[in-house]
C-alpha cells in the first residue's frame, strides 16, 4: 500500500513526472530562443506560468457544457501520467508490464487529444469548435503511422510488452538500428500529438486564437498545460524505449541517467523541428502523412516482418 | 499564507502573458509593441508571451485612442479576461487621446473607459519604453500598496460624450 502510493505520489509518479515536464517545457523554450539567437526564459519560467495560472480566476463560458468543460483536462493529465508507468525508465524492466501494454500506452497517449477535442467542442466557442475538429483531423493523420512505427519493433521482437521489448533489443542491439525509418516517423506524429509548430494546426494562434484552448482560463488552462509538458516527456520516453533502448542493463544509475539523455535528445530535436519549420494547412498536414509518412511506415511494418521471416 | 501569497505574487511578476489590442491606434505604436516582442528584444526574458485570447492574458495592452467603434469591443475583451488582470497604455493616444483628443468620433485614452495600471507615453512609444513600463508595472503589482493608492487617486472614468452609441452591453 504505501510502495503503491510512493510509486503513484512520488516516483515515477505524479511528483516526479511533473518536475521534469517542467524541466521539459524550460529545455524546449530556451533551447527555441537560442537557436532564434536570443536569451530566452530563465529557469523557473515553467514553475511561474503555472503558479500564476493556478492562482488566477477560472471563467466558465456560459454557454459551455461544465461538466464536460470541467472533466476534461483532469482526464487528460491523469491519462498522460498513467502511460508513463509502463515504459521501461532505468532498467529494461518497467514499474508495471503485461502483454499488450505498448497498445495500452499508445491508446493513453490517445486520450490527450481527444480530451481537447471534447473539451474544445464542449466550450461552444467558434475558435475553439474549428480547433477541436481540426485536432481531430489532425489526429487520423499521425495516429496510424505512429501506431505501425511503434508496433513494428514489437513484431520484431515478437512481444507486445515494453519491458519485454526492451530486454530483447538490450541482448540483439544490431535489431535495434534497423528501425530507424521508424524512430522519424514517430517523431514526426509525436510532432503532430503535441501540436508542435509544423503541425500546430488545432492551436494556430494567428488564425483561431488559440485553438480548442480558447476559452480555457485559470487552473483548467494550467492542467492542459501540465498535460503537453508530460506528454511530451512520455512520448519522448516512449521513443526512447522502443528506438534506443541501449545501455539500460547498466544498472539503474547509469541506466536512468542514459535515459534522461535519451528523453533530453527527443525534446532537442523537437524544438529543432519548433523553431526550424512554419506551419503547415491542415490539408498539406493530412497530405504529407498520408503520401509519404504512412508508406514509409509500413514499408518499416514489412521490414521488420521479413527480417523476422528470414531470422525464422 | 503570507508565505502563500508571496509565492503567488512572485509567479504573478514572472509570468505576464500580454494581449495585443489596437483600440484605434495609428498603427505606428503597434509595430514598436510587435518590435518589442522581437528576438531583438526578446521579452521572454521576462517571461512575457504573447497570447491570442483574452482568456489566458493577465495584461492588455492597449494602442490608441478609444474610436465609438471599438469602445464595445474594448470593454468586452476586458471584461473577458479572467482576474486579476491588468492594463497597459501605449502611446500618448493610449493615455490621454493625443493628437486625435476632441475628435467627433474618438473617446480621449483608454482610462474614459477602463481602469489603466501603468501608461507609457510618446508617439509612438519606442520599444524601450514598452519593457520600461511592463517593468514598472510589475513593480506596481509588487507592492499592491501603492497600486492600491495610484487606483484610488486616479480620476473617476469621464462619461461618454453625447454623440454616438451609448450602451455598452457586456455579453460573454
Ligand atoms: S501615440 Fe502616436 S504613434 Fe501611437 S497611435 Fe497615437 S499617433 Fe499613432
Amino acid at each position: 500500500m504505501a510502495s503503491a502510493l510512493f510509486y503513484i505520489l512520488i516516483f515515477p509518479g505524479f511528483l516526479f513526472v511533473s518536475v521534469f515536464g517542467l524541466a521539459a517545457e524550460y529545455i524546449d523554450r530556451k533551447l527555441c530562443a537560442k537557436l532564434q539567437n536570443r536569451v530566452g526564459p530563465p529557469w523557473f519560467q515553467p514553475l511561474a506560468d503555472l503558479v500564476k495560472l493556478v492562482a488566477k480566476e477560472t471563467v466558465m463560458p456560459v454557454d459551455a457544457d461544465l461538466t464536460i468543460f470541467r472533466l476534461m483536462p483532469v482526464v487528460a493529465l491523469t491519462a498522460a501520467i498513467t502511460a508513463l508507468l509502463y515504459i521501461p525508465m532505468w532498467g529494461p524492466q518497467a514499474l508495471f508490464s503485461f502483454q499488450g501494454d505498448v497498445i495500452v500506452v499508445l491508446y493513453l497517449l490517445t486520450i490527450p487529444t481527444l480530451t481537447f477535442f471534447l473539451g474544445g467542442w464542449y466550450s461552444r466557442s467558434v475558435f475553439s469548435m474549428i480547433g477541436a475538429a481540426r485536432s481531430i483531423t489532425q489526429l487520423f493523420a499521425y495516429e496510424i503511422p505512429l501506431f505501425l512505427s511503434i508496433l513494428a519493433p514489437a513484431l520484431l521482437a515478437n512481444t507486445w510488452s515494453l519491458s519485454e521489448m526492451t530486454v530483447f533489443y538490450g541482448q540483439h542491439p544490431r535489431y535495434g538500428l534497423f528501425n530507424f525509418a521508424g524512430f522519424w516517423i514517430a517523431l514526426t506524429a509525436l510532432l503532430g500529438k503535441l501540436e508542435k509548430v509544423p503541425f500546430d494546426i488545432p492551436e494556430a494562434e494567428t488564425e483561431i486564437v488559440a485553438g480548442s484552448f480558447t476559452e480555457y482560463s485559470g487552473r483548467l488552462l494550467a492542467f492542459f498545460r501540465m498535460t503537453i509538458n508530460i506528454e511530451m516527456v512520455v512520448g519522448a520516453s516512449l521513443l526512447a524505449a522502443v528506438f534506443l533502448p541501449y545501455g539500460l542493463h547498466l544498472g539503474p544509475l547509469v541506466g536512468f541517467v542514459l535515459y534522461l539523455l535519451k528523453v533530453l535528445l527527443v525534446v532537442a530535436l523537437l524544438s529543432l523541428s519548433r523553431t526550424v519549420f512554419a506551419r503547415l494547412r491542415i490539408d498539406q498536414m493530412i497530405d504529407f502523412c498520408w503520401k509519404y509518412v504512412a508508406p514509409v511506415a509500413f514499408a518499416q511494418l514489412l521490414a521488420d516482418l521479413m527480417l523476422k521471416g528470414l531470422l525464422g | 499564507m503570507a508565505l502563500l501569497d508571496r509565492i503567488v505574487r512572485w509567479a504573478r511578476i514572472k509570468s505576464p502573458w500580454i494581449l495585443h489590442f489596437n483600440s484605434g491606434a495609428c498603427n505606428a505604436c503597434d509595430i514598436e509593441v510587435i518590435a518589442a516582442l522581437t528576438p531583438r528584444f526578446d521579452l521572454e526574458r521576462f517571461g512575457v508571451l504573447l497570447k491570442g485570447t483574452p482568456r489566458h492574458a493577465d495584461v492588455l495592452v492597449c494602442t490608441g485612442p478609444v474610436t465609438r467603434q471599438i469602445k464595445d469591443r474594448l470593454v468586452r475583451i476586458y471584461e473577458q479576461m479572467p482576474e486579476p488582470k491588468f492594463v497597459l497604455a501605449v502611446g500618448t493616444c493610449a493615455c490621454s487621446g493625443g493628437v486625435f483628443r476632441g475628435c467627433y468620433n474618438v473617446m480621449d485614452g483608454i482610462d474614459s473607459i477602463i481602469p489603466v495600471s501603468a501608461y507609457i507615453p510618446g508617439c509612438p512609444a519606442s520599444p524601450q519604453a514598452i519593457i520600461d513600463g511592463v517593468v514598472k508595472l510589475l513593480a506596481g503589482i509588487d507592492h499592491p500598496e501603492t497600486q492600491a493608492a495610484a487606483e484610488e487617486s486616479k480620476p473617476a472614468p469621464v462619461e461618454d460624450r453625447p454623440a454616438g452609441k451609448e450602451a455598452v452591453e457586456v455579453t460573454r
